[in-house]
């Protein structure tokens, strides 16, 4: 009755590219109740589905789109679709979410999910027009950009006012680079390389048309909420900092009041041309308009249009790209950094890893373990045509770009020598924008996120920098002590929102409030601790996923870079040392009720109702 | 005193339409949705009165009825069942019961505001005068206007 009478589509669809065919499976509601939706799914579908243990890039590796449970209802904020495989950069579990309407549009044609194997003989995309699926020729479409890519297709497919939903793949998808981005309405699904993916199964782009209602349960209910909570959002302070200045908005605050923007591939915590890449510089010179994603009422979206020395547009940039191609190559020039932005985009590679795979670059450069010649520009820190070059180089996989394409682990192993000593990253994920060395708790959530260094699967960054959140009232960011448990808490509670497919922007306001709005959308409210028990079994389930591909307590260790100290500012001084390291491991594994190893134990699975994984 | 109230009140609403602002519009849809959820209850942009074009970067355009402000009635002119009226009120409504989905309507309309799914027309019927689009919309891109 649940999946009946609420928002869901009620229905998986099932592509092999090989055999181009569809098939449709109905899902039930002990199943929906237990795992909610979008992330949700997604865990339990990769789980059950393949072998985590084979190649990124074989036929049989999966791809799951799944749009989060209030995904295309009225729900404020509610837009979010994930990307779910396995990582080719990483090795390991991988997911991507954006805001792009693709979602949205899904949950219209009826599906609560999309699971993609196998491999098209030639290159291809899929059109998903309802209960109707084919999978098209794309020879025409091969090499050419995301957004070139979307527009072919919008057209080619439909008509006035019947538009599809495209999420598509650029050039460095095609030629496998370890970071490619999805593209979706301009929105990324950017970390860990499922663009790659798509590319190694000759998939192009999925475009997707959808006619259905959607429904709730309660739909009065659903109104009155959306009403409430929209003059909540919209006289909320965050509203005119994000409509003016986006993600990038506390970025003075991050980096002179904290001094934890990494800058210069790790080197310092404090970039001194910050002024020149903030967004309250460069907001009113440069931005015409706010962008947002489905559904959202505080826009922090951008529309950045550039003239003069570059040309281009994009939505964008984003804090974490201010940083992975702005302060970490040392560049302090917001056109460079914006075009630098817009490629990534158009090429679909993931502007964080791009980033730290150039700032890496940079710095063996400087430290004379590559030469000019090696590079083939002069890749000092700060030289914005030299990033810019270098993009290119990888998008298309060109001299030292082939290698950089590897992303920052395989290139230090490539390189050997001392390279390993500049390369950052934890898991062989290139990390966001947070200089954990004074931030211990995310150093800690660097280590334990599936995807390897992430900021999303906790967003601990601003509990851990402001002290506060949620139940938690005095965390001190400089301190190892007793970071197991908020950060498990906060990995759980925020699969909730992945699962719900609610913005984590929208954190403050809701925090686990669902109970209304999740009775309003399927006829059954969930308190917050029952919401935090399925967090919990979501995130134990990635896990297990990372378990069977070879995860090793003794492979997670955070990189060298960390444990210098920061040479200046707010946070000088701070590192995490290696007893740190353990103690904050050995503290998260116990709150987790996993074993020294890292391995859950049989009663935790027991509890959670996920035993049959581990078997 | 008090038939002057009601007839200034039915003077405004005559004169009144949703006019968009395109450079403000960021392309949520969240005018979409409420325009649904109003209506019917349910979400489905197609049965929407207001449809957002997602164009690119920098275009976003919100598509709505100017309730004959901005045109010359061409789906009243177009429609060969009589299924569209201007009512005393001054909107442009569509009779369900005439509809049949023939779609001479959409393609005569120049503002792209009134759309065909599974053989019925929907458009922009102002909330009945107090259009909820507009007072959903964070970004200012929807006035209701005066003609």
């Amino acid at each position: 009755m649940y999946v009946e009478n609420g928002c869901y589509g009620g229905k998986i669809l099932f592509i092999d590219l090989e055999k181009e065919e569809g098939k449709r499976q109905s899902i039930g509601d002990s199943f929906a109740l237990k795992y909610l939706g979008g992330d949700g799914f997604g865990a339990y579908f990769m789980n059950k589905y393949m072998d985590p243990s084979i190649d990124a890039f074989s036929p049989d590796n999966i791809i799951v789109i799944a749009p989060g449970l209030l995904t295309g209802t009225i729900f404020p904020t509610a837009g979010k679709v994930a990307f779910f495989s396995k990582s080719p950069l990483t090795g390991r579990w991988a997911e991507a979410f954006s805001g792009g309407s693709i979602g949205f549009i899904l949950k219209q044609a009826g599906y609560d999910a999309v699971i993609i194997k196998g491999k098209a003989k030639k290159l291809s995309y899929l059109v998903i027009k309802d209960d109707e699926i084919v999978i098209k020729d794309a020879s025409h479409l091969a090499g050419l950009t995301t957004r070139e890519t979307a527009e072919i297709i919008k057209k080619d497919e439909g008509k006035q006012f019947k538009e599809f939903s495209v999420a598509s793949i650029g050039p460095a998808g095609e030629k496998l680079v370890k970071f490619a981005s999805i593209d979706s309405d301009e929105r990324q699904f950017g970390r860990a390389g499922i663009g790659a993916v798509m590319g190694s199964k000759n998939l192009k782009a999925i475009a997707v048309y959808g006619s259905k209602d959607i429904k709730v349960a309660k739909p009065d209910k659903m109104y009155e909420l959306f009403k409430q909570y929209y003059t909540r959002m919209i006289n909320h302070p965050s509203f005119q900092d994000d409509g003016k200045y986006g993600t990038g908005e506390f970025l003075e605050w991050m980096n002179s009041q904290k001094g934890t923007f990494p800058t210069r591939n790790w080197r310092e915590g404090v970039f001194e041309d910050r002024k020149k890449i903030d967004p309250y510089y460069w907001a009113p010179r440069y931005v015409i308009k706010n962008k947002a994603c489905v559904q959202c009422v505080k826009p922090c979206g951008k529309a950045f249009v550039l003239k003069g020395k570059y040309d281009g547009m994009l939505d964008g940039v984003e804090y974490e790209t201010l940083f992975a191609l702005g302060g970490n190559c040392g560049v302090g020039d917001i056109e460079a950094v914006a075009k630098a932005n817009e490629l990534c985009d158009l090429y679909g590679m993931d502007t964080i890893s791009t980033g730290g795979v150039i700032g890496f670059v940079m710095d063996l450069y400087e430290n004379g373990l590559l030469s000019k010649e090696d590079i083939g520009v002069d890749a000092k820190f700060g030289n914005g045509d030299a990033m810019l070059e270098l993009i290119e180089k990888i998008a298309k996989r060109e001299g030292i770009g082939d290698i950089m394409a590897e992303g920052v682990a395989a290139m230090a192993t490539k390189l050997g020598g001392d390279a390993a000593k500049y390369a950052v990253h934890v898991g062989k994920m290139e990390p966001p924008a947070y200089d954990v060395r004074g931030i211990k708790g995310m150093a800690l959530a660097f280590m334990t996120s599936p995807r390897g260094a992430c900021h999303l699967r906790s967003a601990a960054y601003a509990l851990e920098l402001t002290g506060k959140f949620w139940k938690y009232e005095s965390v001190d960011r400089l301190s190892s002590k007793n970071k197991g448990q908020e950060i498990a808490d906060m990995e759980n509670f925020m699969a909730i929102y992945d699962a719900l497919g609610v913005c984590k922007f929208s954190r403050g306001i809701f925090l686990l409030n669902f109970y209304d709005a999740l009775d309003a959308a399927i006829g059954r409210g969930f308190s917050e601790d029952e919401l935090l028990k399925i967090g919990e079994r979501i995130h134990n389930l990635k896990h297990i996923f990372n378990i069977k591909a070879g995860w090793k307590r003794e492979d997670v260790k955070l990189p060298e870079k960390f444990r210098v100290p920061i040479p200046e500012g707010p946070s000088k001084g701070s590192y995490v040392s290696k007893e740190e390291e353990k103690e904050m491991l050995d503290n998260y594994f116990k709150a987790r009720g996993w074993d020294k190893k890292g391995v859950p134990k049989k009663e935790k699975l027991e509890e959670l109702e996920i035993e049959e994984f581990m078997e | 005193m008090l038939s002057t109230i009601f007839l200034n009140k039915i003077l405004i609403i005559l004169l009144m339409y949703v006019k968009a602002i395109p450079e403000n519009c960021s392309g949520c849809m969240v005018c979409e949705t409420v325009c649904t959820m109003e209506h019917f209850g349910v979400i489905n942009r197609y049965k929407s009165g207001i449809r957002i074009e997602r164009k690119s970067v920098t275009e976003d355009i919100p598509h709505v009825c100017s309730q004959g402000n901005e045109c010359n009635y061409e789906c009243i002119a177009a429609c060969k069942f009589d299924a569209i009226e201007k009512g005393d009120d001054g909107i442009v409504r569509v009779i369900e019961e005439k509809c049949v989905g023939c779609r001479m309507c959409e393609l005569a309309c120049p503002l792209n505001a009134i759309h065909i799914h599974e053989k019925m027309a929907y458009k922009c019927d102002l909330c009945g005068g107090e259009p909820k689009c507009v007072k959903y919309c964070s970004q200012n891109a929807l006035q209701l206007v005066e003609g």
